[in-house]
């Protein structure tokens, strides 16, 4: 491949999801400057891996790269380590919470919506910084960047049944957290 | 063992209310849901949460952009600093070639002979089907959120959706059409009681710019980035016009 068609095909498949590629490494990392060295990192790897691209959703592979990058620079940099949160009995449970707490109170979805509705920005933020890794990734690709489930699935390389269990607790969390707070 | 499994039937019930907000579920599916939303109230007040959630996040949160200098230091880092002629020069070309299709009045470009003419009757045919039948639409949404992942599962790419009702062109929804052999999507949008399809067929050797009449119907097609798109209508020439337009230009 000469370098002229690797500088193609950067343009083409890596460019123009810079943008996405930065805010998904903001919500992982938490910090802009980390941010913009993850972008960095994971723009390399991508750069050295394009010969390899065999097609598809050009978006979907490089907001892999990013994301793995982001977890591996995590680990590097501050030592942390992402758990594993896709355990059915603390799914189970934490739907067991939810629906006894609804069982509680009337279904007025109303007032709750527009509890929902008028969250501050600073407060969701907060809360979605808060949620562990998977959920909070799931939750960005989906709600913050557009991604459908099949995009999810390919980016977080798992089965289109744990994206929607993540997304669902992650959207479920985040609910508790805004009505927490008011 | 046994709560677990009542519990994992509720489980699955309050995802699949999440996907049908997500608009990833098939008709069948979201009907089902439908139902229990309307019958169970715990269900109905799941859906509430998460689309207000949904608007809360889209809404609310400040825009991520990536820094200004962000690019050049990418470029840089991979050893792609200086020039970025080549863009530049394929955005220029394909405005050139625009300008000739626009100007080119009643020329016929096909550079494929006779798959235009076969993909026009194909695609009037599908507009046709579609406004005989009870919906002209397999999904019914005005949100563009909700119709491109629809596609999704159904056809091998989503079509670019485009929220044209500022305009007055209200977004209906989408449908599934075939030609030749191939499931193509067409989107479906309305002005007055005239409903327009858009069918996008991924097939850059059939390259026209070219508004034609026939059985009764405007038709108008274009090719941007690899995918023809017709527009059907028995709406007048000029207004589809417009549309095709605002269709053509408007951001992705």
């Amino acid at each position: 491949m000469s370098g002229e068609d690797t500088r193609a095909r950067f343009e083409r498949i890596v460019q123009p999801h810079l943008g996405d590629a930065y805010a998904l490494a903001r919500w992982i990392t938490g910090d802009r400057a980390d941010a913009e060295d993850v972008v960095q990192e994971a723009c390399l790897r991508a750069f050295r891996a394009i010969g390899g691209y065999a097609g598809g959703n050009t978006r979907a592979w490089v907001l892999t790269i990013v994301r793995n990058t982001a977890y591996t620079w995590l680990a590097r940099n501050r030592n942390a380590v992402v758990t594993a949160v896709d355990d059915l009995a603390a799914i189970e449970h934490a739907n067991a919470n939810r629906a006894e707490a609804a069982a509680g109170g009337a279904y007025a979805a109303n007032p709750e919506s527009e509890l929902i509705a008028t969250a501050d920005a600073a407060r969701l933020e907060a809360a979605i910084a808060a949620l562990p890794a998977h959920f909070r990734d799931t939750l960005v690709l989906r709600d913050i960047q557009g991604l459908d489930y099949r995009e999810i699935a390919a980016v977080t390389e798992v089965p289109v049944g744990t994206v929607m269990s993540r997304l669902a607790r992650a959207r479920q969390r985040l609910v508790r957290e805004i009505e927490a707070g008011e | 063992m046994m709560a677990v499994t009542t519990q994992g039937e509720d489980d699955r019930a309050i995802l699949l209310v999440h996907a049908y907000v997500d608009g990833e579920l098939d008709p069948a599916n979201a009907i089902a849901i439908e139902q229990r939303m309307a019958a169970e109230p715990r269900l109905a007040a799941e859906r509430a949460r998460v689309e207000a959630l949904r608007r809360t996040l889209r809404e609310r949160l400040p825009q991520q952009t990536a820094p200004p200098g962000l690019e050049a230091r990418v470029l840089r880092t991979v050893g792609l600093t200086g020039t970025r002629a080549r863009p530049t020069w394929l955005a220029l070309a394909a405005s050139v070639m625009l300008a000739i299709f626009a100007s080119s009045g009643g020329t016929w470009f096909a550079l494929q002979p006779s798959g235009g003419e076969g993909t026009a009757e194909a695609v009037i045919g599908g507009h046709m089907r579609a406004l005989m039948a009870p919906q002209p639409i397999d999904v019914a949404s005005s949100d563009r959120h909700t119709v491109k992942p629809w596609f999704n599962g159904r056809i091998p790419q989503s079509p670019r959706v485009i929220d044209l009702a500022q305009d007055g062109f209200p977004l209906v929804g989408g449908r599934v059409d075939v030609v030749g052999r191939m499931p193509v999507p067409s989107l479906v949008y309305s002005r007055r009681q005239h409903v327009i399809s858009v069918t996008a067929i991924p097939d850059a050797s059939v390259a026209i710019d070219k508004s034609q009449s026939a059985r009764g119907f405007n038709v108008i097609a274009w090719t941007a980035d690899g995918v023809t798109y017709w527009a059907v209508s028995d709406l007048n020439p000029g207004e589809l016009q417009t549309f095709a337009r605002l269709f053509r230009d408007a951001a992705p």
